[in-house]
């Protein structure tokens, strides 16, 4: 896992992104950047050589689903994982997530071990 | 025959007969407003009574402070608490989290500081330490125990910075209570309006199920997953619903 990669974290909610920001550099990921929804993500993205997306699913403005959906359909950031991390727990959404091709999900509440563990297992299967 | 009061008697059907045969129409006239008068103003004093009925219960509806109370004062004012209790458990998230990161470069200091005399304090215990090394050996024992003395006093405050970030349950949990009540109450009074003036018809109710129901649509967190059969209840069900779409 190459811990110097910029890693971008989306969450409408200020403490939720510190938390996943501790708990990144606690893994070792020290370049990290926040964003309170996708449409502010999106132009960071665009604009940023970011290799890594955590995103929560319900934001104001552009949701989290959306976001995912604006970045595999956009050439340039198509390759970047996406880790989902939010409270939304529909077997639909899931699904929804799963097929616009997220390559990780993680329902909140959650805890420091399982974030470690999809982490390195969304590292591991892209290699 | 019944008890009812006919509109005509039959003295005067009888009158009106002799006199319509008598060609007298005027006086026939007379007979029939005369008996016309005593039905309409049964109705008049039916439509009347109604009326005032449905005045009053207009006027009630109206004079029904507690319901313009809910409307004018009491949901805004369960507005403003519901953004009293985002305030309190985001400081109080933020004051965790500060005392937190304010800790970890002192557990850091303690645990590097502790590193570095262990392979000192190792050739001590084995009886292995030349004089020299004794002697730097006990200034950095002495310094760390100076140190650690001070980490620890700051890692008490830290900690109970923590715990005191806590009292917010307390409080906003009181809010939260308040706000439940006043739910239940807007629920009756809803209640209460259906029942005067009717429920929409069901086929109104289940357009509006199937344009809110299966959808991706976001919902927050859930609250009954185990009463529901369409929302996974714990991270071990996502990732086996993922697996089955061959994750």
């Amino acid at each position: 896992m190459n811990t110097n990669m910029k890693v971008l974290v989306v969450d409408d909610f200020s403490t939720m992104r510190r938390i996943i920001k501790n708990l990144l550099r606690d893994l070792g990921f020290t370049n990290v950047q926040e964003a309170d929804d996708g449409a502010t993500a999106l132009p960071m993205l665009q604009n940023g050589d970011f290799e890594f997306v955590v995103t929560d699913w319900n934001m104001p403005g552009m949701q989290g689903i959306d976001l995912l959906r604006a970045i595999r359909a956009d050439d340039r950031l198509k390759h970047i994982p996406v880790l989902m991390v939010t409270a939304e727990a529909k077997k639909e959404q899931i699904i929804a997530a799963a097929q616009a091709g997220v390559n990780g999900y993680i329902v909140k509440p959650f805890t420091a071990a399982t974030l470690k563990e999809k982490l390195e297992k969304v590292f591991e299967r892209l290699g | 025959m019944s008890s009812k009061i006919p509109y005509i008697s039959l003295e005067m059907a009888k009158d009106l007969v002799t006199l319509l045969e008598q060609g007298d129409i005027d006086a026939a006239n007379l007979i029939v407003e005369e008996c016309s008068k005593a039905a309409s103003e049964e109705l008049f004093a039916e439509v009347g009574k109604l009326t005032r009925q449905l005045h009053d219960s207009l006027q009630d509806f109206q004079l029904d402070s507690r319901i313009a109370n809910l409307a004018n004062e009491d949901i805004p004012d369960a507005q403003n608490r519901l953004a009293y209790v985002i305030e309190m458990t985001e400081n109080a998230a933020n004051k965790t989290m500060d005392a937190v990161e304010a800790s970890i470069p002192v557990a850091e200091n303690l645990s590097s500081n502790i590193k570095t005399v262990i392979p000192s304090w190792d050739k001590l215990m084995s009886r292995q330490i030349s004089l020299q090394e004794f002697k730097e050996l006990c200034y950095s024992v002495d310094d760390i125990l100076k140190k650690v003395d001070g980490d620890s006093d700051q890692l008490r405050v830290h900690l109970n910075e923590v715990l005191m970030a806590q009292d917010f349950q307390d409080l906003t949990g009181q809010v939260i209570r308040r706000v439940i009540d006043l739910v239940r109450e807007v629920e009756d009074n809803l209640i209460h309006l259906l029942t005067v003036f009717g429920s929409p018809p069901e086929t109104l109710i289940e357009e509006e199920k199937s344009k809110s129901g299966l959808n991706e649509k976001a919902e927050g967190p859930i609250i009954d997953a185990e009463e529901r059969a369409d929302v996974v209840s714990d991270q071990d069900d996502v990732d086996d619903l993922l697996s089955s779409l061959g994750f």
